[in-house]
């Protein structure tokens, strides 16, 4: 019997981001209404998790890190002159800078000043992040292969430049389920820009789920009244209305089930009482109303209008609260070609405080010590000028070599800051950390091992990270 | 790990019997491949040990002291001894392999070992045979030969079929998979009333007569063939493939011969003396994903199209991963890197640009006017080359030359009556009238450039210039100006309380964006009937009198539309950049100009026609630019030339217009072509861009027959030998996927993988026998009637629990096939049901029913195509899936979650999920209520007066089948309760039965409503989004 349940659920996959083997395995029949969390595939995780969920706040477009993180004095004495060739050392960069004549070297206008008992550099533009720097491990040595946002941002988030791989979480999905029956496993926010630049897009692969059963693409969590797609009734419908519908069409789904014995009848029978648990589900979790004031004022006032990135980190607890495994949030306009001094004082003003917020409000629930916080860009912007370089304005290119990132919770060090670019903050110096590294380290932190999260397509087993990333045991606490 | 091992078992317990003899293919070898081949397989720079497992000399290969194989000796067998030792460092898999052998596969490796171990090539690798048709005792039960060897197995196993699918099972299972539609009642009356013995057979003919039958085919290849209406990468702006997705549906309508099909579709341009339609089915290449992003790299995704058309070619026509040698040697299979590259060599010599896209379509383009635009385009350009001949340079340049001289002296002057102020910007901000009146900057900075009339002030969004303000009931205001952005945006404020600005951007109708112009004056507002577009130059003139404006753009005047009272502004300095409302003018601001009265037209134009010319002409000739000189011929043709000039002048101007938009209206499309001096080849380390290896020519695998001698070595030659008779994949692969397309799962399940590491055939002897079959004629339709017609494609489907046990995936086919529909056959079939369904075939793709901002919230924005999604109206929103408009970025959102692809890669087989997203897109998609509310009227309308009557009617029409009474009883008290529900609640009826575009009938609300809530429910059962 063991193995005909298998076999039969290799065929479909049923829920949204619960991997159908695991929840049959943990459940012991199917269908059963309950509203614990179901479990990944049989064997994970591999070892004992740090942190049981994520939250990546990615920063789409590529924050600069000479101007927010990676602190480069020596910039000042540089400033104006040429880029040396010795650093450059031939690298590729993108055709939007390849043409120019000359590649001036622009200082970062903003202060720095050092933060907490660790002493972490951080600009003025961050004056929340600043207060946090004790809980959070700083990485300067991110790097990437991508130079342009469309291959970059897939990398980061599918470890592969080209489209077709699944992304982190539905990989996560895959592998770890869901801890509530009631809500996927994996979701996704988006906010828009506040700089005045246009913005750069986003797709929906980023959060696909690749050649994985589509059960383990997120779930988009979007403003407005519909928050789920069609995750509302239709006007005329109410909720006693609905459930008698439901409740007719579930006898005559039974009777079928008694005369055709497809048990994936039975898996369409439970499927829409779920629809109609997360009917109840997702408006309270996106109910706000509840929370005190001192919490509303902690991510800012922001956070009351739905849709933008303070809002959403709220939510992101909420869910984070709830059990969802991996939440990612977008949050669009950190690519500052031009006018950098002024897009991204708009960028930090609109992400600071909420991002801040979020890693102090785990904390104070006990919470960040098993959920893990990322924050940071697909890749970090060049040391020289973009366009005309002034005193008072410049704009940065992509720069894949080296730029900022940083984890909080879940697993890894606090007050911590790893690795060291070198004074042209264009090279890394010592301890580097490619996206395969990264990707191998949020795994090993939920208790999964990246050489062992496989899936086989096409002859071969896929994983995250391709046939690359070792795990920076170093930032691990 | 628990995965690989369920397949594995799953392999073994369908497979093998405990007693049958080992076969090394469908049993040894997979164990091998996945085990073993990483390190001792086909890659020659990573084998391990000098020893490969993967050839015939490897396993039985003398090393001196042993062997690794010794038939009949297990014992001496080293390859035995390793995997089965019990100290784990000796061991094989080692522990760092990430693989584990199980004792069920030592065990079959031992059994083969003892058998004799008998070695023979990777079965795919081997032409198929025409396998006798096996004995079986129950002749009757075989309708045709594919039963014959279901059957021979089915009894190996001691399993039974079942029996025939009841009628209206059977015709609704058979009109979705021949047309991907499900069967009207009276359909299904027909065939129940038709006693003859091909009653059945008379059912396949009429559905694979119909135009959905090609629509159905050709969704399959779609997906295969990774078509969308979008470019995919980044920008994601749309592209036009929809002819060749017609040429598609149409060559499986005419049945063209499946290997004419593969080689007008791999390379129709290169067949002597190409067709249009064959150039034009030739685009199944260039449907991959295509980028220009900016800042991108053209080599480096040159070489990524070349190979999606590697990737996509070896995996539809030959079921190989041939992608996986791109990098380094196949892990698995016997391909090399130079193998890989060879085959890349037949895609590499396209006329294309790796940055491309950004206009539609990228080139190389196939034009395909119409016969009246093809007529319309060649009269045109003979009629513009005439005029063009008679305004030849030698002709006008004399002429403009003797009029540069003088004309600067009698060009109107731009009046000086009642001048307040005038900034030139032309270095400074001073105020050139005489009235000291000079503006200051007070924030950010403002270059002064190239612009109009003659320099400019340019605004980057941050930057304030202040003027002292005036105040005046009677008075004009004239600047030029050029936005570089297409956001709301003030461009003047202040003065006295007046606002200037350009409106938020819309779309117009040529899918470019532009704005109206407002002004604001004394608390009103009003808005401009002329649109302006980003990055052009405009001259306004404003008068105001009596507390209204009057607008002169460009010289002429243009009507305003009042929009309603706003907030009045105050008397304050007169300002641009900056402004009060954080909206900043980013763009460009010239000559500006205030005047303590109104301006005539002759006046305004005089500012918006000649002030420019005159600019350029005291400039000294040699320091004009080209674009400069361009104006003033312009200016020069238009107004001061002789009178026939300025005619011939006038007509080429239109005669270019119209050219212009008779050419934006003729459809093109992707194709391919070859370059006039072929782009070389060469191996690409690590499969990088710019790690150039050895040059390459271009060949086939080295593993199958090479190209016939005298066939070219180009596409056309690759495309021809997929279909030689020799080829041992082409047929396979296409049965396998049709065998696929019926009953879910393939004979070979990895329809994308029939190499090593692809699961083996569940039935060789029927795979090899149908691929013999197909190869025979490439009868498309053919195939499918042998295999609708066969008694195992026509068995019921349901299952008993023991059978459900013993076969979970029906590979065995004891029984019909039941699976949950396709995501476009779940739409279209309540589509039909209700009759809502627009049954044109073809055109340009469609935009149904879509929840607001999916796009928006993603996509650039701007001037780029298929970044706002506006919905089609009327029949449009009703026509079959297929045609919906596929944006890769953002795919259509109720397809996909029924497990539609994005269409980024080919895509062979879709996995099947069951999830509570489909639960509320068949609950709440405005498409199923409105197919519930329109199905629901014609329950009442059509279904008699009796409710029964008419639920009875209801249910047939989405199920096909008659309800039992418990089913007409469950409905009908939901129906009861409903009714009384909505009697309460009338408001709520009248908003129900409003979804949707269709006005409801005129049936009384409450009715309506509760029927709809009936019908709804209907359309959410299992069984009528399942071909049972």
């Amino acid at each position: 019997m063991e193995i005909t349940r298998r076999h039969f659920f290799s065929r479909t996959s049923t829920g949204i981001g619960i991997a159908a083997l695991g929840s049959l395995l943990a459940d012991d029949g199917f269908g059963a209404a309950d509203a614990t969390g179901t479990g990944g595939l049989p064997g994970l995780p591999h070892f004992a998790p740090k942190a049981k969920r994520v939250v990546f706040l990615h920063q789409s477009g590529g924050p600069s890190q000479m101007d927010l993180f990676d602190y480069k004095p020596t910039l000042d004495k540089f400033a104006g002159i040429e880029l040396p060739g010795s650093v450059r050392m031939g690298q590729r960069i993108t055709g939007m800078t390849s043409g120019q004549s000359s590649f001036p070297v622009a200082r970062s206008i903003f202060e720095f000043q050092r933060h907490g008992q660790c002493g972490a550099w951080v600009s003025e533009l961050l004056p929340n992040i600043a207060k946090i720097t004790d809980d959070i491990t700083i990485v300067k040595t991110m790097n990437t292969d991508a130079i342009n946002h469309d291959p970059a941002i897939t990398f980061i988030q599918s470890g592969s430049q080209q489209p077709g791989r699944p992304s982190m979480g539905a990989w996560v999905s895959y592998g770890l389920g869901s801890e509530n029956r009631n809500l996927p496993a994996f979701v996704v926010m988006l906010s828009q820009a506040q700089a005045l630049n246009p913005d750069q897009p986003l797709f929906s692969r980023l959060w696909g789920s690749g050649f994985l059963p589509s059960n383990h693409q997120g779930v988009r969590f979007r403003a407005g009244s519909n928050p789920v797609l069609y995750l509302n009734n239709p006007e005329g419908i109410d909720p006693g209305t609905r459930r008698d519908m439901l409740d007719a069409a579930s006898k005559l789904n039974r009777m079928h089930l008694d005369e055709f014995g497809d048990p994936e009848i039975e898996t369409r029978i439970s499927q829409y009482e779920m629809a109609f648990r997360m009917q109840t589900s997702v408006p309270d979790l996106l109910d706000l109303s509840k929370e005190p004031q001192h919490i509303l004022d902690l991510y800012g006032p922001d956070c009351r209008k739905p849709g933008t990135y303070a809002a959403n980190c709220l939510l992101a607890r909420r869910l984070l609260e709830r059990g969802v495994r991996f939440v990612q949030l977008y949050h669009r306009g950190w690519d500052q070609h031009n006018d950098l001094p002024r897009d991204l004082a708009l960028q930090c003003k609109g992400t600071d405080r909420a991002s801040a917020a979020l890693v102090m409000d785990l904390k104070q629930r006990g919470m960040l010590d098993d959920t893990l916080v990322v924050w940071g860009g697909e890749f970090g912007r060049t040391v020289y000028c973009q366009g005309r370089l002034t005193g008072t304005n410049y704009g940065r290119d992509h720069h894949p070599r080296c730029f900022t990132m940083w984890m909080a919770g879940g697993g890894v060090k606090k007050g911590f800051s790893f690795g060291e670019t070198d004074d042209y903050c264009y090279n890394v110096v010592s301890n580097p950390v490619h996206v395969h590294d990264l990707q191998a380290t949020i795994l090993h932190c939920l208790g999964v091992d990246h050489l062992k999260l496989t899936y086989k397509y096409q002859g071969r087993h896929f994983r995250l990270t391709d046939v690359h990333g070792q795990v920076v045991k170093e930032i691990l606490a | 790990m628990a995965v690989r091992l369920f397949l594995a078992l799953s392999a073994a317990g369908l497979c093998l019997a405990a007693d049958k003899p080992v076969d090394f293919n469908r049993d040894v070898r997979p164990i091998f491949s996945d085990n073993c081949f990483a390190c001792h397989g086909p890659d020659d720079k990573h084998r391990v040990a000098n020893l490969r497992l993967d050839t015939e000399e490897g396993l039985f290969a003398d090393r001196g002291s042993y062997k690794i194989v010794v038939p009949g000796d297990p014992a001496k067998s080293r390859l035995l001894t390793r995997i089965s030792a019990a100290n784990k460092a000796v061991r094989m898999p080692p522990a760092q392999a990430g693989t584990t052998l199980t004792d069920a596969q030592i065990d079959i490796v031992r059994k083969w070992i003892e058998q004799g171990a008998r070695w023979e090539r990777h079965w795919a690798f081997v032409p198929p045979q025409r396998a006798a048709l096996p004995p079986v005792r129950n002749e009757k039960a075989a309708h045709n030969p594919i039963d014959r060897f279901v059957l021979a197995r089915l009894e190996r196993e001691g399993l039974k079929p079942s029996p025939e699918a009841d009628r209206a099972t059977l015709l609704r299972r058979l009109s979705f998979d021949l047309t991907g539609l499900p069967p009207t009642p009276a359909e299904v009356d027909a065939f129940l009333a038709d006693k003859s013995a091909a009653a059945y057979e008379k059912q396949v003919d009429r559905l694979l007569a119909m135009p959905q039958y090609g629509e159905r085919m050709a969704m399959q290849w779609l997906d295969l063939a990774r078509y969308a209406d979008t470019h995919g990468y980044h920008i994601d702006s749309a592209r036009d493939m929809w002819k060749w997705r017609d040429w598609t549906i149409g060559a499986f309508n005419r049945n063209m011969p499946f290997d004419r099909f593969g080689i007008e579709q791999l390379a129709g341009d290169l067949l002597p003396g190409a067709t249009v339609e064959q150039k034009l089915a030739s685009g199944f290449n260039r449907n991959h994903m295509i980028n220009y992003e900016g800042g991108a790299i053209p080599e480096e995704y040159q070489v990524e199209y070349v190979a999606d058309r590697v990737d996509t070619t070896a995996n539809v026509f030959m079921g190989l991963t041939l992608g996986c040698a791109r990098c380094h040697d196949h892990k698995y299979d016997p391909i090399s890197q130079r193998d890989y590259y060879r085959f890349f060599a037949f895609f590499n010599t396209i006329a294309e640009k790796g940055l491309d896209g950004r206009n539609g379509n990228a080139a190389p383009i196939l034009e395909m006017p119409t016969a009246v635009q093809a007529s319309e385009v060649a009269w045109l350009q003979q009629a513009i080359a005439e005029h063009e001949a008679a305004l030849a340079e030698k002709e006008t340049q004399p002429l403009l030359a003797a009029w540069q001289k003088t004309r600067v002296d009698t060009l109107p002057q731009p009046p000086r009556d009642g001048l307040l102020a005038h900034y030139a910007f032309d270095g400074n901000l001073s105020d050139s009238s005489d009235n000291h009146r000079d503006g200051r900057l007070i924030k950010g900075v403002t270059p002064f450039v190239a612009g109009r009339p003659g320099q400019s002030a340019s605004f980057n969004g941050e930057a304030r210039i202040e003027f002292p303000g005036f105040q005046a009931e009677r008075f004009a205001i004239a600047l030029w100006m050029r936005s570089g952005a297409l956001s709301e945006m003030t461009v003047l404020e202040g003065g006295p309380g007046i606002e200037i600005g350009i409106e938020e951007s819309h779309p117009q109708p040529d899918a470019k964006r532009g704005s109206p112009l407002y002004v604001e004056f004394q608390g009103r507002r009003w808005h401009s009937k002329t649109i302006l577009f980003g990055a052009q130059w405009h001259h306004v003139t404003l008068n105001v009198e009596d507390g209204k404006p009057d607008l002169i753009l460009d010289g002429a005047r243009v009507a305003m539309d009042a929009v309603g009272p706003v907030a009045a502004r105050p008397f304050r300095p007169m300002a641009i950049g900056d402004p009060h409302n954080d909206k900043p003018l980013k763009g460009d601001v010239g000559g500006l100009r205030i005047y303590g009265r109104t301006l005539t037209p002759a006046e305004a134009e005089a500012l918006a026609l000649h002030e420019p010319i005159r600019f350029i002409l005291t400039q000294d000739e040699s320091k004009q630019s080209k674009e400069q000189k361009q104006r003033l011929l312009d200016y020069f043709l238009t107004y001061d030339a002789t009178a026939d000039l300025r005619r011939a002048y006038r007509e080429l101007n239109s005669l270019k217009q119209r050219l212009a938009q008779v050419k934006k209206d003729i459809v093109s499309v992707q194709v391919m072509a070859e370059m006039a001096r072929p782009r070389d080849t060469f191996v690409l380390g690590r499969g990088d861009y710019q790690n150039l290896g050895a040059k390459v020519t271009p060949a086939v695998p080295a593993l199958f027959p090479p190209l016939p001698r005298d066939a070219p070595a180009n596409r056309l030659g690759l495309a021809e030998w997929l279909f030689s008779p020799q080829h041992p994949l082409t047929a396979r692969v296409a049965v396998n996927r049709y065998w696929q397309l019926y009953f879910g799962i393939g004979l070979v399940k990895t329809a994308e993988d029939f190499g090593s590491q692809g699961d083996a055939p569940v039935q060789r002897d029927l795979l090899d026998w149908l691929a013999c079959e197909f190869q025979s004629n490439w009868d498309v339709k053919a195939l499918q009637r042998l295999i609708v017609t066969s008694a195992t494609y026509r068995q019921s489907s349901q299952v008993s629990p023991a059978l459900l046990e013993k076969d979970p995936e029906n590979r065995l086919l004891a029984r019909g096939p039941r699976f949950r529909l396709p995501a476009e056959m779940v739409r279209d079939n309540a589509l039909t049901v209700s009759r809502l369904l627009n049954r044109e075939v073809g055109g340009p793709s469609v935009f149904p029913y879509q929840p607001p901002g999916l796009w928006e919230e993603l996509s650039r924005g701007e001037t780029f195509t298929a970044q706002e999604y506006h919905e089609s109206q009327g029949p449009d929103l009703y026509r079959r899936s297929m045609y919906t408009f596929w944006k890769r970025t953002v795919p259509p959102a109720s397809l996909t979650t029924f497990d539609a692809p994005d269409r980024e890669k080919c895509t062979s087989r879709r996995l099947i999920t069951n999830t509570p997203l489909q639960a509320l897109v068949l609950l709440n998609d405005p498409t199923y209520v409105e197919a519930a509310r329109v199905l629901a009227q014609r329950a009442i309308l059509e279904g008699g007066n009796d409710p029964q009557a008419r639920l009875r009617f209801l249910f047939r029409e989405v199920t096909a089948r008659r309800p039992n009474q418990s089913e007409v009883r469950i409905l009908l008290d939901l129906l009861q309760r409903r009714l009384d529900h909505y009697r309460k609640e009338p408001a709520q009826a009248a908003k129900l039965i409003a979804v949707g575009a269709s006005k409801p009938a005129n049936i009384e609300a409450t009715e309506l409503a509760a029927w709809t809530t009936v019908a709804s429910t209907i359309l959410n059962l299992d069984e009528t989004i399942t071909k049972e």
